[in-house]
């Protein structure tokens, strides 16, 4: 089936997808890529752990396209398969401890990377750190409300919490943040 | 009670994070064909593991009905061995009967 992507509804690219069109899945990659991409790169510690959990979440796209019911548009579905990635890694850099020392970086072949043309703030460098302290669940419901400018709705919807749930969890999560940045130790 | 100067100041931060967005151009650089390369290594491990699957059946099946034999057999084998037992010594049987 030859079809004009670039003009396609998602809806008609899903079906050719699942009718065996692999140009069609990677058209539907192309144009939704650049939001899982801002979303993840909130969560993400470097851009080999960002390409990584942008992959996850096309291949779980891909794998379990029949899945997806046609009642919320296909951009939605993603963002939902994107925020339960990004708390994986959350919950997975967690349970495996700090990460690994530089020793043992330079030691692997690693080589830094060239400082970025744009020095951080200073005090945005400290709000990274406090947010990199919080629990997975805090971090999550912060990231999405304050720095992804969320709704509690959308929240609710992309997390599969209650709106009471992801309140309560956005107050706690505010409140252990202040407490980290005025007290870092 | 929250001071206010500090749930402010947290907001202002918020607000430069906001406006620095991480730029991800270059990981998404060809990012659709390393994902659809990715994809094909996926789904032929995951036919393999269904061609695999589908032909060991007649193995598992085979694996099942040699147990059953087995197990009929050793069951057969217990009665027998009982009764034989019992003929030669019945007493010694009938003196464990306070265990049931």
């Amino acid at each position: 089936m030859v079809i004009e992507e670039s003009s396609t509804p998602d809806e008609q690219l899903v079906e050719a997808t699942l009718a065996g069109d692999d140009h069609a899945f990677a058209e539907l990659a192309r144009r939704h890529k650049n939001r899982v991409f801002g979303v993840a790169a909130r969560f993400a510690r470097d851009a080999a752990e960002l390409e990584d959990i942008c992959q996850e979440v096309f291949v779980q796209a891909y794998f379990k396209l029949r899945q997806f019911r046609r009642d919320s548009p296909f951009e939605h579905w993603v963002l939902r398969i994107t925020t339960h990635k990004c708390y994986d890694y959350l919950r997975k850099r967690r349970r495996d401890g700090p990460a690994i020392s530089v020793d043992a970086l330079l030691e692997s072949g690693y080589e830094p990377r060239a400082p970025e043309p744009h020095a951080p703030h200073p005090d945005l460098e400290r709000l990274h750190a406090a947010l990199a302290q919080l629990s997975p669940k805090e971090r999550l419901v912060i990231t999405l409300l304050e720095l992804e400018e969320r709704s509690i709705q959308e929240i609710a919807g992309l997390t599969g919490w209650s709106t009471a749930n992801v309140k309560v969890r956005a107050f706690r999560a505010r409140a252990a943040l202040r407490k980290l940045m005025e007290n870092p130790s | 009670m929250n001071d206010p100067r500090s749930e402010s100041e947290l907001d202002a931060l918020f607000a430069s994070a906001r406006e620095r967005r991480p730029d991800t151009s270059a990981v998404e650089f060809a990012f659709e064909t390393r994902l659809m390369a990715r994809l094909r290594s996926a789904r032929s491990v995951e036919s393999i593991w269904a061609k695999v699957s589908w032909r060991m059946i007649p193995v598992f099946a085979a694996c099942v009905m040699a147990l059953a034999i087995w197990h009929a057999r050793v069951i057969a084998d217990t009665d027998e061995a009982e009764q034989v037992a019992y003929m030669e010594n019945p007493q010694a049987l009938d003196s464990l009967t306070y265990l049931n």
